[in-house]
């Protein structure tokens, strides 16, 4: 099975720490890069010749361009439409699940406050059946929780 | 009071106008009428004078024919000429007399024949006199023919009295014929003149008696007004209003003494003009004013306007003004009716101003909700992740003392994971819009026993609900209130005892009301969850609902003194109520009300 290449776009230090090492303790084989804003998310996409990741993991709360800004952009690029994206942010209000969803973002994840429940839940996304997630766009089972 | 229509008095005019048309051609009527019969009676009587006239005159010659016949006779027996004198002076006065007649009967053709006929009698007889005499003189005297004469003369004397009884007769006939006439009218007209004057009175007296309803309706009419005045007047003061009228044919102001007094003058101490009136408007809102005086004249009508004026005294104060046009027969009046609004102005601004503080501090708290969502967030979630790493990756590193040390930073952050969990459910439980959908509510329990099953099987807690009623709820309240009360029943069991929890439901009749229930029309439900837990003193019933209120200690019994606050907002947004009962160690109730 090739790995599956993973994107993560979030600006906090910490919680890109947090988001490897948990990768690194999950037992699935996975290229893990991330990028540290959206700015920097969007010139990396744009890039000539790059691996498009399978998943890419979209923090909303990011200086100078936010993820929705990145999401509505994405949306806009034939060459990125079979890249899953996953929110995942510390915010799970009302209306930053309803906007993403509604942009078409394929899964919400809130950041969970314990490690274990990190790697559960990263695991849990990265072994969902894509094709069954992203075609059957469901309100329902969006926002993934443990 | 009956206000009197003004239709009744307008009519009247016209009512009046009729009736003096009428008794005036009553009158000309009435007048022209005795005219006449005065006219006919003025010519019976000529007529009368007329025939006696002809008729003395008749007899007198008839009496200078007898005359003249006894002087020819007492000569003729006596030869005395002396008394011959008679019937030489006769013929004359006769002829006078006849000329009298003829004159008399002038317009009469039939009279001057029948006159002529008397004449040619009168002028034989006298021949036939001079005859007798001639022979009575005659020498020889012939006694037949003198015999002759006497008897023809005294046949003449038949036929001339004939004659002249015939004059009298046709003139009696013309009087009689004349008399029957005027008696017809004289009958005619003193009824008819009489039935006019009745109806001629009658119309007087109905008009008279009209004029006097009209005029007790105008006395009524004008009392009314003057109370009415006297109102307006008392209202303008009461109200902090003024009038003011403007007649467009004239050119007429008129201003209310309550406009002089809000201006703070004497009432009508300056004539009543615009521009006196300008003199007050401040500086600044002259131009409103200006403009609205112009509309009036342009368009006829003008907006509501505000303004300040300055009094006398210099105080500002605020007016508003609207005016209309009314209209009688004649004229357009435009009635200007100002209002002096300055308290209601000012405390309008106070109220902007602390509706815009309100908006202030309901930014400033939805900002703090931003940051209690994430930006608290944020930093508590990394600590507990942190603490999760340390205790799993490094557990063997730490000392026993390091590690109990750990487990009380856990214990703390967790706990504030949960009060800023709570805090965000209870505000948005305040602000999130109030969607309300016809609801089962037994699915709603049903998904909150779910949501607490971990829990309910830790505690192996048996749980017995009545079925619920489908009812119009914001269903995720709804459901938070059933999480938070079972909860609160799965918290508060006796230690070491399986927690019994029951949900009842009863439709209430209006005489199950509590006493917090005001409004007896509206029909409720009464959901009740009680449990035979720890229960509380019955004084803190009121309390526990209060925001950050515990009844306990933490460490006992963790929580964040949130969970029953939200519940009484939930009741609350349904417009339903929630109370509790309690009794120490034996358990609580908590029933809630929620309108059917």
């Amino acid at each position: 099975m090739r790995p599956i290449h993973v994107l993560l776009a979030d600006d906090d230090e910490d919680d890109r720490l947090f988001f490897t090492e948990a990768f690194e303790e999950i037992k699935i084989d996975t290229i893990i890069r991330t990028v540290n804003d959206g700015v920097e998310l969007m010139n990396h996409l744009n890039q000539e010749n790059i691996q498009i990741p399978n998943i890419l993991f979209l923090d909303l709360n990011m200086p100078r361009k936010t993820g929705i800004d990145c999401l509505l952009e994405i949306k806009q690029l034939p060459h990125l439409q079979d890249m899953a994206i996953v929110i995942y942010s510390t915010s799970s209000s009302e209306k930053d699940i309803e906007d993403t969803f509604v942009q078409g973002a394929n899964v919400y994840i809130k950041k969970p406050s314990d490690f274990n429940s990190l790697k559960k839940i990263l695991e849990d996304v990265i072994t969902i059946n894509w094709q069954y997630q992203t075609s059957g766009l469901n309100r329902d089972n969006f926002m993934l929780s443990l | 009071m009956q206000l009197i229509k003004p239709g009744t008095l307008f009519k009247s005019p016209f009512f009046l106008r009729g009736v003096f048309v009428l008794s005036l051609l009553m009158l000309l009527y009435i007048s022209s009428v005795s005219y006449k019969h005065n006219q006919a009676l003025t010519e019976s009587s000529e007529l009368l004078v007329h025939s006696y006239k002809i008729q003395l005159q008749l007899e007198h010659i008839l009496s200078l024919l007898k005359e003249a016949e006894i002087a020819q006779r007492g000569y003729i027996t006596t030869s005395d000429s002396v008394l011959l004198r008679p019937y030489k002076i006769a013929p004359g006065q006769i002829y006078d007399s006849f000329l009298r007649l003829k004159s008399l009967t002038i317009d009469n053709h039939e009279q001057q024949y029948n006159l002529d006929t008397l004449l040619q009698f009168i002028n034989y007889r006298f021949k036939l006199m001079a005859l007798t005499l001639q022979s009575s003189e005659a020498i020889p005297f012939n006694e037949t023919e003198f015999g002759i004469n006497l008897l023809q003369g005294e046949h003449l004397m038949e036929d001339i009295q004939a004659q002249i009884n015939k004059i009298d007769r046709r003139e009696l006939l013309y009087l009689k014929s004349h008399q029957q006439t005027y008696e017809k009218e004289a009958l005619f007209s003193p009824v008819s003149t009489f039935l006019f004057m009745i109806f001629s009175l009658l119309i007087v007296i109905l008009s008279f008696l009209k004029i006097n309803k009209d005029l007790h309706v105008l006395k009524k009419s004008n009392e009314q007004l003057l109370i009415i005045n006297e109102s307006i007047k008392h209202a303008e003061v009461i109200g902090e209003f003024y009038i003011s009228q403007w007649n467009q044919a004239t050119n007429e102001l008129v201003f209310s003494d309550n406009l002089y007094r809000l201006l703070g003058v004497e009432p009508q101490s300056f004539p009543p003009t615009i521009g006196n009136y300008l003199k007050f408007v401040h500086p600044d809102d002259k131009h409103i004013v200006a403009k609205s005086e112009e509309s009036i004249f342009k368009d006829e009508k003008n907006d509501p306007g505000f303004y300040r004026i300055i009094r006398k005294d210099g105080e500002v104060r605020y007016i508003m003004s609207v005016g209309k046009f009314i209209h009688d027969e004649n004229n357009r009046i435009h009635i200007g009716i100002g209002k002096d609004i300055t308290e209601q102005h000012l405390s309008n601004v106070a109220l902007e101003e602390r509706n815009h503080e309100l908006e202030q501090s309901i930014k400033e708290l939805e900002s703090f909700n931003r940051v209690a969502s994430h930006d608290l967030q944020e930093p508590l979630r990394k600590i507990q992740t942190f603490i999760s790493r340390i205790s799993e990756k490094d557990k063997g590193l730490i000392s026993e003392s390091g590690k109990a040390y750990l487990s009380k930073i856990e214990t703390s952050a967790n706990r504030m994971r949960i009060l800023i969990d709570d805090l965000l459910l209870f505000s948005r439980t305040n602000k999130a819009e109030k969607v309300f959908a016809k609801t089962d509510l037994n699915l709603l329990l049903e998904n909150a026993i779910q949501e607490l099953a971990q829990n309910i099987e830790e505690k192996n807690a048996d749980i017995h609900s009545d079925p619920l009623p489908e009812i119009n709820v914001i269903p995720f309240q709804i459901h938070q209130l059933f999480v938070n009360l079972i909860g609160n029943a799965l918290k508060y069991c006796k230690p070491g005892i399986p927690p019994e929890i029951k949900i009842e439901c009863t439709k209430l009749t209006s005489d199950q009301y509590p006493a917090f229930i005001k409004d007896k029309g509206k029909k409720y439900y009464k959901i009740t969850v009680s449990d035979k837990g720890m229960g509380f003193e019955q004084q803190y019933a009121e309390n526990i609902f209060l925001l950050f209120t515990r009844l306990h200690q933490k460490l006992d019994y963790p929580g964040s003194g949130i969970g029953l606050s939200i519940c009484k907002k939930i009741a609350e947004n349904h417009n339903g109520f929630i109370n509790a009962e309690g009794n120490p160690g034996m358990g609580a109730t908590f029933s809630v009300f929620l309108p059917a």
